[in-house]
């Protein structure tokens, strides 16, 4: 009898280190497969989101219910002494609008100088929910409601609350996986507006609970950029469309070489309390 | 038959609140990991084979959903499930702080598996942080969670074992 393939009774059994052995290589293929193609993603993809996201969806949904149910009844009461203060507020703010509207009349003129407004519009958006996020604590991503179905593609950008949230790695039929700026494996080429000077911004776990991402690579010879600059995508990211508000600039240092500058960027997404995104269906032409 | 379902839909029921449910309860971003406390209890209760079968079943759905590449999950969760199943020679469904003890410690190895492949090799060497911040309160809440479920699976686990002696010894 072969040591291998013990004869249990009438069937053959596998011992368990030859099946962990076996599995393991089957593993490893798997991970250099996916590693330089994507072979496998359209058939597994669709196979396992028929069974998972109908229920994703159904537990968001009721999630999202019970929620609001309960924010409301406990904020009846808040509501009525906030109506007070509120009240005396909107005089204060009436006269405040007064002056918000010469601003915005000022902003008008910066967004035709900047032509950002008319690029942000120009693009085909959809409105998708937020089903599911990542399992782990190591990363952020997340699994949105459309999928190929609606017309949605791998590298697709990704906003909401008017800046960028990140850009879809996967897809299946009816779901999509987004990866955000904030994940600390996510790289986006970005623009200061005030100084028009490339930079990475890159997600980092360390900063992640103060809510910012780290940015590096900013050449910056005249000391142009300061806090509080506006950082879009840049002309030059292969994957997303230019002028997209990733966030301002909140902290900047010198590097040790001299040449470069590096820093914290604050993004404009609240990515704690996002449940609706918009994907763009604009896919940038890299001219490949 | 019945305990393959019975851990087919436990796994899939785990992995869906994980994704959805808990990240409405999570403390301070921090989620925990369920697939952890099916995969152990499985092995645990199951022996080595199940553990395996288990544990690359947890790690294929994550690799789908999340993971960058299909396999890499897949294995962690697979050794997990080998080692965990070694114990199975000791189990007794009375005893509870042996099997919570092996979850806890099969979650700290995990996300310290995590760290060296994810993080140490991209030249992340913070340790401190990431233990302060991810791995010990993952750690920690999933051992809490461990506390209300895996009474419930060895629980479901034992009728199942009973119904089954019972059907063996009909046919004898």
């Amino acid at each position: 009898m072969s040591p291998v393939i013990k004869r249990g009774g009438d069937k053959f059994t596998l011992p368990s280190k030859y099946l962990l052995f076996i599995l393991t290589i089957i593993c490893t293929g798997m991970i250099i497969v996916t590693f330089n193609t994507d072979a496998f993603s359209p058939t597994v993809n669709s196979a396992i989101g028929i069974v998972v996201v109908p229920f994703q969806k159904g537990i968001t949904t009721a999630g999202t219910f019970f929620k609001n149910t309960a924010d409301n009844l406990a904020s009846i009461r808040a509501l009525q002494s906030e109506n007070e203060s509120l009240k005396a507020k909107v005089e204060e703010l009436t006269t405040e609008n007064t002056n918000l509207e010469q601003d915005k009349y000022e902003l008008t003129q910066l967004r035709e100088l900047y032509n950002l407004d008319s690029q942000y519009s120009d693009y085909d958006k959809i409105g998708a929910r937020i089903i599911s996020k990542d399992s782990g604590n190591w990363y952020h991503s997340f699994v949105i409601d459309k999928g190929s179905d609606e017309g949605l593609a791998i590298d697709m950008n990704v906003i909401a609350g008017g800046g960028l949230v990140g850009r879809i790695t996967d897809v299946g039929p009816d779901w999509a996986k987004v990866q955000t700026i904030i994940a600390d494996n996510s790289s986006v080429s970005g623009t200061v507006l005030s100084a028009s000077e490339n930079l990475i911004a890159t997600g980092d776990l360390e900063l992640y609970n103060e809510g910012q991402i780290s940015f590096s690579k900013l050449v910056d010879d005249a000391d142009k950029v300061s806090v509080g600059d506006k950082v879009v995508t840049s002309n030059i990211s292969d994957k997303y469309l230019p002028g997209i508000l990733i966030g301002y600039i909140s902290a900047i240092e010198e590097d040790s070489n001299n040449l470069t500058k590096s820093g914290k960027i604050t993004p404009v997404v609240d990515f704690e309390y996002m449940d609706v995104v918009l994907v763009i269906t604009t896919l940038k032409h890299t001219g490949e | 038959m019945r305990r393959f379902l019975f851990s087919f839909l436990s796994i899939i029921i785990c992995f869906i609140l994980q994704t959805t449910l808990f990240r409405y309860l999570d403390f301070g971003g921090i989620v925990p990991n369920l697939l952890i406390i099916v995969t152990s209890s499985l092995a645990f209760m199951r022996g080595d084979k199940s553990g395996i079968v288990a544990g690359l079943f947890c790690g294929i759905l994550v690799d789908v959903f999340f993971g960058s590449y299909l396999g890499f999950y897949a294995m962690i969760f697979m050794y997990i499930g080998f080692i965990i199943g070694k114990f199975n020679k000791i189990f007794y469904p009375e005893n509870i702080i042996l099997p919570l003890g092996l979850i806890v410690s099969a979650d700290f190895v995990y996300g310290f598996i995590c760290y060296i492949l994810l993080f140490m090799f991209r030249n992340k060497f913070n340790l401190g942080y990431y233990m302060v911040h991810v791995i010990v309160p993952e750690v920690v809440y999933t051992a809490l969670v461990a506390v209300f479920l895996y009474p419930v699976l060895i629980r479901i686990n034992t009728y199942l074992e009973e119904i089954e002696q019972r059907s063996a010894k009909k046919f004898v």
